[in-house]
């Protein structure tokens, strides 16, 4: 094995006119250094096929940070110190960086409407008009991002920490020309995951090139300094929020404007900000406007809850103020304006407990004890205490899947399965269905994810994994059953399913399975089985399906230093059937903690007069440590969605930290009187 | 990361025998944290490692004698749990274990420590190391004469106290604050003999020359630390604030210890973290608590004084207003505790 180490480029926007190599092919130990002339060109693509692969090496620099070489090495040590030998000559051009820079080119994209907002909040009887800002924020799992590629058998096998192998087999095959049938890409371990490894980065190509050019397998780990620099990240989004109320104190407009940090040639999408916080009340009047503003940066991307953390902050929050404003308890608000059709397609929910959320959480939580001026509630130490509460939705999608059952006479079991394991436990509510399903024993139980090797793989994402893979694990394990049956044509032989099996004589049986999304036909699993993207939904052909969340949390800001701290939280959420309960909770604390973290911690810094980022490590990107979390009690309102999927589950892992941050403030906000609409609040914004 | 060689050489006269013979690009390591860390950002680039954490004798911890005395190599974590230090000097205690983490601390020792360098953003992710960015900042500490990067940019940690027009990153220590408000001494030993100097001598303002941080001869050593034994020492607290609970190093923080006469303050020690270039020692705030009963107002017009020469930049202004809240606080925690 050799190792590897890109190098980064040093301007944020240009070309490279020249690179030295000669210093590092000179450093004992390395075996090769590759710049963009050991690249094959980006291939041809056309308007109407899939969007080109990431770029390998190029010339052409449009973000800092961007490869523009690398190293291979016996040693990742001489991988290291060749990479730092390397140098280059620039044509440096003009770069723009932040949302306010020279240069910045604002797009607006298609709005989401419903009613005529401009008009009926013009009408309003009372309104409210804010901005807020999220910040930029790196995703940081403790796995960095890696890849290795090894050329056996006249196949390509990469093993890359990946939410999508099946990407990655397709950007390496295009990139480099190869069959896809002859590259295998294997995920089934990825540690971390967070939306950073759903993203297709050059990295994959770049590595499967070397090994092929230097004949032997190449590793890659790429450094946290230079993941904040490539990989893509959460941008920092402006948010204008206008509500208008009624004489009644029904919500009747809401005009959101969105726009967030983009790079020139970046697909996230800023009109996804508008899908959960139309779907949160019944605002009959619903403007959603959005825009890019495009900047000489790497692209922004998917970070957990991607669009619902930053707009239900700043939602949540001005609904907050509207409450506050019209003089009501802000739990009781919510509820009076509840609804129970999507405004934006006019179709039903196919289920939502958001209300239920909210009753049980203010009675967990006490809220009837709360009083409702700031600064009124005291702690026994003299700090100040805030009570907030604020909801989130999400979107849940379905993806079809196809699974692969093996029932083994020898009492083994093996199931493989179109979804990625990134530290959500999807292997334990897959197991959990056969092991209940099938009563075998789970330590004789392997369960292959995230290789495209053992089943078709999608982009696992979006909390749709285990909406996708439950309903098809379901099946299989009805299909054993019936297999089994037939197979023993009315015999019924004691033991446990493999003895029934053995006293057919059979080695094992097979079974497969699939399933797929509401309005979805076989081309999404003729899509799935090319690497394509298969996923339906929120909105589907009858209804739209949401995931819900109400948090409660208690804060309390120090009477001189003005440190805020959560003592504690609860927070119940709707996702329909729970699966796997002790995993559902845990995706709900992690969502809580993350949460704080986006509120209370982190915080990407960008020096606009060179366009990198500052903080790029974990000593100095500010994450949560155990300390600074409290107690956090978490419910489920398990109702099953009756029309969603057979198995009547949604979404969770990602509508769990929506809306938790501004709880957060609207508690600064109860216990201070301050209200902050920005995030990180820092000490400095307590003072 | 640079090829380099490493010794642990297992007496003094060999480790300065070594560095001697190294010659130029020999430095001294103890738990490498903080070495091990710059020389992968590309900061530091020695090619010649002595190990000094094998030498015998330098890792004593001693209450018993007239001065509090600890050999450089002795554990932080060693230091912050030992029983004596706990009770009579939680300045001392509190200032070690509110630094970094266990396992950092279980490694890190009390001499190097003094020796840790700026956590200043744009010196140490500027240095084009592959753990560093994808800048390279300039830097008057790093590369002297480049400008500092630092000033007009992202300036959030950076200092109000003892900057210059070169630098203004922060001393990012939270054990030399303690010890410089306790009036440690500092032990040396070179080829040329050994000598002890105040720790306040250690540290150099930035001034027109920032890379020169510490006052420290060419292969000389740190041996041991000691502290003048006071019965301020029971009262005393190191306040500690920072961007979350634990693991972070200081936004402000306050060394304070008390000799208090009944109400009455009969002296005064203390000294910033997080807020100034060097350890800082506030004598403008000691001399306003000096004879008088401790009141808020008091604790308030000492905080005042030693901030009346602070001087923000674009983003760090909140540390004025902060550092004197810390440091009104580390008063009345401090006077909270029993003599
Ligand atoms: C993630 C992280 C968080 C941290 N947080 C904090 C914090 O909150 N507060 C805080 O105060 N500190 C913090 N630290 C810093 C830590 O306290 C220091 O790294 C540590 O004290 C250094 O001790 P060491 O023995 O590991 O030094 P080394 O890294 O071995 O050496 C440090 C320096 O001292 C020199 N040196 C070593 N021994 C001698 C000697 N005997 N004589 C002369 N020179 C010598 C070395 O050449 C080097 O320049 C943190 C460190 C890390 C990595």
């Amino acid at each position: 094995m050799a190792h590897a180490m890109l190098v980064p480029a040093r301007i944020a926007k240009g070309r490279v006119t020249s690179v030295d190599t000669g210093a590092a092919s000179a450093v004992p130990g390395v075996l090769r250094v590759l710049t963009a002339k050991d690249y094959p060109a980006p291939p041809e693509t056309d308007e109407n096929g899939p969007p080109p692969p990431p770029p390998t090496i190029l010339d052409a620099i449009a973000y800092r940070g961007q490869p523009i070489a690398l190293v291979v090495a016996e040693t990742i040590e001489a991988a290291i110190e060749g990479a730092e030998a390397v140098t280059a000559r620039y044509a440096e051009e003009a770069f723009a960086s932040k949302i306010d820079s020279k240069g910045a080119v604002r797009e607006e994209t298609e709005p989401r409407e419903a009613g005529d907002g401009t008009r009926a909040l013009a009408d309003a009887a009372t309104r409210i008009d804010q901005r807020y800002v999220t910040p930029t924020q790196h995703h940081n799992p403790i796995e960095l991002i890696a890849t290795s590629a090894r050329l056996t058998d006249g196949k390509l096998r990469i093993h890359e920490s990946s939410q999508y192998s099946s990407g990655v087999r397709g950007a390496v095959a295009r990139s480099l020309g190869y069959d896809p049938a002859t590259i295998e890409a294997d995920s089934s371990y990825i540690g971390g995951g967070f939306g950073q490894k759903g993203s297709l980065y050059g990295y994959s190509a770049i590595v499967a090139h070397a090994a092929r050019l230097i004949r032997r397998p190449v590793k890659l780990v790429v450094p946290r300094s230079q993941i904040f620099h490539q990989a893509t990240f959460r941008p920092e989004a402006h948010h204008h929020v206008q509500l208008g109320a009624d004489t009644g104190g029904k919500m009747v407009a809401a005009v959101y404007h969105a726009e967030h940090e983009q790079s020139r040639a970046g697909q996230f999408p800023p009109s996804d900000y508008h899908e959960a916080t139309s779907r949160l009340y019944d605002i009959p009047n619903y403007q959603g406007t959005a825009a890019n503003i495009r900047l000489d940066r790497n692209d922004p991307g998917y970070m957990r809850c991607p669009h619902p953390h930053p707009s239900c902050f700043a939602f949540e929050s001005a609904v907050d103020e509207l409450a506050i404003e019209l003089g009501r308890d802000p739990v009781e608000f919510r509820l009076a304006n509840d609804g129970m059709t999507d405004v934006l397609t006019g179709k039903p929910y196919s289920s939502k407990f958001m209300a239920e959320c909210l009753r049980e959480g203010a009675r967990r939580f006490g809220w009837d004890r709360r009083t409702a001026e700031p600064g009124s509630m005291r702690s026994p130490s003299g700090g100040s205490i805030g009570w907030g509460v604020a909801v989130a939705a999400y979107p849940s999608m379905m993806v079809p899947s196809i699974g692969t059952l093996r029932v083994y006479a020898n009492g083994r079991t093996t199931y493989s399965i179109s979804g990625h394991e990134m530290g959500q436990g999807i292997r334990t509510s897959i197991a959990n269905v056969l092991v209940q399903g099938l009563g075998i024993d789970p330590d004789k139980l392997e369960i292959s994810v995230g290789n495209t090797a053992t089943a078709p793989q999608h982009i696992t994402a979006g909390s749709w994994g285990s909406a996708g893979a439950i309903p098809t694990t379901a099946q299989a394990v009805s299909r054993m059953q019936s297999a089994l049956k037939q197979l023993l044509g009315g015999r019924t032989p004691r033991g446990d399913i493999h003895r029934r099996l053995a006293s057919t004589k059979r080695p094992y049986l097979e079974v497969q399975a699939s399933a797929l999304g509401p309005g979805q036909d076989a081309s999404a699993l003729e899509s799935l089985r090319q690497g394509g993207y298969a996923v339906a939904g929120p909105e589907y052909p009858a209804f739209t399906t949401m995931s819900y969340i109400a948090h409660f949390v208690e804060v309390e800001v120090e009477p001189r230093l003005r440190r805020v701290r959560m003592p504690r939280v609860v927070s119940v959420a709707d996702c329909g059937r729970v699966i796997s309960p002790r995993t559902a909770r845990s995706q709900i604390i992690g969502g809580v903690v993350w949460a704080f973290g986006s509120a209370l911690r982190e915080g990407t810094e960008i020096d606009p007069r060179y366009a990198g980022y500052l903080n790029c490590d974990l000593a100095d990107y500010v994450v949560p440590v155990n300390a600074d979390i409290g107690e956090i009690e978490v419910d489920l309102i398990n109702e099953p969605d009756p029309l969603a999927n057979s198995m009547g589950l949604k979404g969770l892992g990602e509508v769990v930290m929506a809306g938790a941050s501004a709880a957060i403030a609207n508690a600064i906000h109860h216990a201070t009187g301050k209200r902050i609409r920005h995030m990180p609040i820092r000490i400095e914004d307590m003072l | 990361m640079r090829r380099f060689t490493y010794i642990a050489p297992t007496s003094r006269e060999d480790a300065f025998s070594a560095f001697a013979a190294a010659g130029e690009g020999a430095r001294w390591v103890a738990g490498g944290t903080n070495i091990y860390d710059l020389m992968k950002l590309d900061i530091e680039r020695p090619a010649h490692l002595i190990d000094v954490t094998a030498i015998e004798g330098l890792d004593a911890i001693e209450t018993g004698g007239e001065m509090l005395r600890f050999g450089t190599n002795a554990r932080m974590a060693d230091v912050a749990a030992n029983e004596t230090i706990l009770r009579d000097y939680p300045v001392l205690s509190e200032s070690l274990w509110k630094a970094a983490s266990q396992q950092l601390r279980n490694m890190a020792t009390v001499g190097a420590n003094l020796l840790q360098r700026t956590r200043c953003l744009y010196f140490r992710n500027g240095a084009g190391g592959a753990s560093g960015g994808a800048v390279i900042y300039p830097c008057n500490r790093r590369e002297p004469g480049s400008g500092c990067a630092a000033i007009g940019g992202i300036d959030r940690g950076q200092a109000v106290l003892g900057a210059s027009a070169n630098c203004t990153a922060v001393s990012p220590g939270d054990w030399p604050v303690a010890l410089t408000a306790m009036d440690a001494q500092v032990e040396l030993a070179g080829p040329q003999g050994a000598r002890a100097i105040p720790i306040a001598e250690l540290y150099r303002l930035p001034g027109e020359t920032p890379q020169i941080e510490f006052t420290l001869g060419d292969g000389e050593m740190i041996t041991g630390i000691s502290v003048p034994k006071t019965r301020a020492g029971r009262r005393s607290t190191y306040h500690k604030v920072r961007d979350r609970e634990s693991y972070a190093f200081a936004l402000a923080s306050a060394a304070v210890a008390l000799d208090m006469d009944g109400d009455t303050i009969r002296k005064a020690h203390v000294a910033l973290g997080g807020v100034a270039t060097v350890p800082w020692r506030s004598p403008e705030a000691e001399a306003v608590l000096a004879g008088k009963p401790l009141t808020e107002g008091l604790a308030e017009k000492a905080a005042r004084a030693a901030f009346a020469e602070a001087k923000a930049g674009k983003l760090n202004g909140y540390k004025i207003d902060l550092g004197i809240r810390t440091l009104v606080d580390a008063l009345s925690i401090a006077a909270e505790r029993n003599s």
